[in-house]
């Protein structure tokens, strides 16, 4: 009677454990591999950012917060933050502008409908490497598509060196994440758009409300969530984004299109100043995670964390 | 509620935990790390020759090799990896290709994650960087009993030498560039203007054939990826130096200052360049030469043969002009083969290495389109090779005035980025021609 009684007490504390601490067993697998191969090189640039390292040497010297006091008195390293501001915002203001618009015209009825939804997406299938060689030449500053056809037009007599000025060169590599990235939004927000109840519309236009105020009025509110967890998401790719600046234009003319991404690269391999590098890296996530930060805000409000507890 | 709080608690707790351990991971690992690069950058005295035997036991014996290739169409270093496999039954190399632009970094992160392979490629402007770091094996005890030793020029050894007089050869010459000047013979022609030998030539003919209304320019001037190494060999032919005699820089003085305003000034003040020239890469300035957008481009023989197919014999070759025809200078660089400290197989690498440097091998790879220039005077000196055409007589003639990039630390940094953006200030205005100079010397020197 007594070894019952005990082994059903061991049993339900068994139970209790499992039932509060089961969880985390269930989540050990994919926690063990997030610390892995996102926990670990995180940390260890982190450590590494405070220590003076050049990775062909043995040794590395600990120099404290002074890489950081050096990249954020660097003018050139002040000049990639306020790139990567520009980029970053910019590029992702008109991903979400004309995103908007193509998800609202998608999302009208007309013949082929199904063919134009899945052509919008070439863009956003399109390799990074092979969309900026098919921009590079449309854009060149000699021989490009877009500079015959404003010649031909006349809307200037020499061809413009999109890349090559430093007024133009980070507006022309813009464009071309632009215009990769408007799918993205488009396809997006076309889903939400779909979500929004006939019904709802329905009762606005017997209320009287003409296409604008409905729109603004019972469809953006609907559609706002996923316009902004979108978004925030977006901010965070295009940020860590630098394939572009690299393939087109190493990060010139004088510095014209370097973000801090390509600065750190630029520190890490051609300085082999893997600290300095790391502490510029480290910025730029400090950066974004309050980006993340105001991510899982959003998507726990939408109640997605909250249905998980 | 209680149960919420006590969920998110330890939700945080998770997280905390998460975080520690993950930092633990980074902490504990890059020590152990540093333990094992020093572990891992072996003294000279450690290389010698007999380090390891291949086949000591009759196993074969596998030797990772890492290579680029200029011509991503031709697999002739594969096919020779094939053939040396087949002909050394004892030793098995294999063979991984890795694109150019990114071999150097790749090499670095290998090392980092102690994963080097065994020999590689390697130009003559990474062996400052690595050998001062011992990561190549000094290859003196080597190259003593190479058969063919004497079949290499005393010139192409130093190039696989770092900036110390007594530094062993640690990169194993193999194939050589040197830059030269094609132009458009038609153009020249047209224009009653004769092949350009010296600065003033180069320079008359460059406005002379430059008309922006008509998109025609005189010159291709590289300013984007890879443009240092035209810049450089402007810069030898000027006159100016990385180093004096004495190891000294002195790149920054009033000699490199100049030379260096006047190049600039193709673009800043003659104009004599498209507008692209600040940005314009390999791509663009073939493109542009090969479309008749410029009438000049500095270049080396890996080019000839596209720009052959194009132009045919309308395409003209000759050295690069200069500044002093009496005291010629223009840039060489050199592809050589390095074995790494780190190899436990290195007599079986070197074994490769020697076969792969030898002359069957380099007749082959150098009639590729992967092929340069060899180092092996039994084979340059064949009719087959100085007849083969005009880039390679004029790039064979150019050997002899040829200097490249002095061994030190600071050339890679000035290739990967140092000139590269300090070019762009310049051209933009930003800096003065001084400051630019200043900012590599001071690369050189660190």
């Amino acid at each position: 009677m007594k070894e019952t009684l005990q082994s059903r007490g061991s049993t339900a504390v068994r139970t209790r454990f499992f039932k509060r601490y089961g969880k985390y067993l269930y989540l050990l697998p994919a926690a063990v591999w997030i610390v892995g191969v996102v926990g670990y090189p995180v940390t260890r640039a982190f450590f590494f950012s405070f220590f003076d390292y050049n990775p062909l040497r043995a040794d590395r010297t600990f120099v404290g917060l002074e890489n950081y006091v050096r990249i954020l008195q660097d003018p050139v390293f002040q000049k990639a933050m306020i790139n990567s501001a520009i980029w970053t915002f910019g590029c992702v203001f008109f991903q979400v502008v004309f995103g908007l618009i193509g998800a609202v015209l998608l999302n009208q009825r007309f013949r082929g409908r199904g063919g134009i939804r899945g052509l919008t997406l070439i863009p956003w299938a399109t390799p990074s490497v092979l969309a900026a060689m098919m921009w590079m030449w449309i854009l060149d500053g000699n021989y490009g598509l877009l500079n015959d056809v404003l010649k031909r037009t006349g809307i200037i007599e020499l061809p413009i060196p999109w890349f090559s000025q430093t007024t133009t060169a980070l507006p022309a590599l813009m464009l071309i994440d632009v215009w990769q990235g408007i799918p993205f939004f488009a396809v997006m927000l076309l889903a939400a758009l779909q979500q929004v109840p006939g019904d709802l519309l329905e009762a606005a236009k017997l209320d009287g409300a003409g296409p604008w105020k409905i729109f603004w009025s019972v469809v953006f509110p609907l559609i706002t969530p996923t316009l902004l967890i979108t978004t925030v998401l977006r901010i965070v790719w295009t940020a860590s984004y630098m394939d572009l600046m690299m393939v087109v234009t190493q990060g010139g003319p004088a510095y014209a299109t370097l973000p801090i991404p390509l600065s750190a690269y630029y520190t890490a391999y051609s300085e082999l100043a893997f600290g300095e590098a790391m502490a510029k890296a480290t910025v730029q996530a400090l950066l974004l995670l309050l980006f993340v930060l105001v991510y899982l805000r959003l998507f726990r409000r939408r109640g997605a964390v909250d249905d998980v507890q | 509620m209680k149960k919420m709080v006590g969920a998110i608690g330890g939700t945080r707790k998770a997280w905390i935990l998460l975080l520690i351990v993950a930092f633990l991971l980074g902490a504990c690992s890059s020590g152990s790390q540093s333990g094992q690069s020093g572990q891992g950058s072996p003294s000279p005295s450690a290389s010698s020759p007999s380090a390891s035997l291949p086949a000591a036991g009759g196993q074969k014996v596998t030797i990772d090799y890492w290579y680029w290739v200029d011509d991503a169409q031709n697999d002739t270093i594969a096919q020779l990896i094939d053939k040396f496999n087949a002909e050394h039954p004892d030793i098995q190399v294999v063979g991984r290709l890795v694109p150019f632009n990114e071999f150097q970094q790749t090499l670095i992160n290998a090392y980092a994650s102690n994963d080097l392979p065994d020999a590689s490629r390697f130009k003559d402007w990474w062996v400052g960087q690595f050998a001062e770091n011992n990561l190549l094996e000094p290859l003196d005890g080597y190259i003593q009993n190479l058969e063919y030793k004497d079949d290499i020029d005393e010139p192409f050894w130093k190039t696989g030498k770092t900036a110390d007089p007594n530094s062993p050869v640690y990169m194993m010459p193999h194939q050589y560039i040197t830059f030269y000047l094609y132009y458009r013979k038609d153009l020249f022609e047209q224009a009653g203007l004769n092949p350009p030998r010296t600065f003033d030539d180069f320079l008359n003919a460059a406005i002379k054939l430059t008309d922006p209304a008509k998109g025609q320019y005189g010159f291709a001037y590289r300013g984007g990826g890879g443009g240092q190494d035209q810049w450089y060999a402007f810069m030898l032919a000027g006159g100016a130096r990385m180093l004096d005699e004495n190891g000294n820089v002195i790149i920054n003085n009033a000699k490199g200052v100049e030379v260096n305003q006047w190049y600039l000034d193709l673009v800043k003040k003659h104009k004599v360049a498209p507008p692209t020239a600040a940005s314009d890469s390999y791509a663009q300035i073939l493109a542009g030469f090969q479309a008749g957008t410029t009438a000049m481009m500095a270049h080396h023989i890996g080019s000839y043969e596209t720009l052959y197919q194009t132009h045919g014999d309308k395409l003209g070759v000759v050295p690069t002009p200069q500044a002093d025809p009496n005291n010629p200078a223009t840039m060489g660089t050199m592809t050589g083969n390095v074995l790494f400290a780190t190899s436990d197989q290195k007599d079986a690498a070197w074994t490769f290495l020697a076969w792969l440097s030898g002359p069957e091998a380099t007749d082959i790879l150098s009639k590729s389109t992967n092929g340069q220039l060899p180092v092996l005077k039994s084979l340059t000196d064949k009719p087959e090779y100085r007849e083969r055409n005009e880039g390679w007589k004029v790039a064979l003639e150019s050997e002899r005035f040829a200097i490249t990039g002095p061994p030190l630390e600071g050339v890679g940094k000035i290739a990967g980025s140092v000139w590269k953006e300090n070019n762009d200030l310049a051209l933009f205005g930003q800096i003065t021609s001084q400051q630019m100079m200043d900012a590599i010397a001071q690369a050189l020197k660190e």
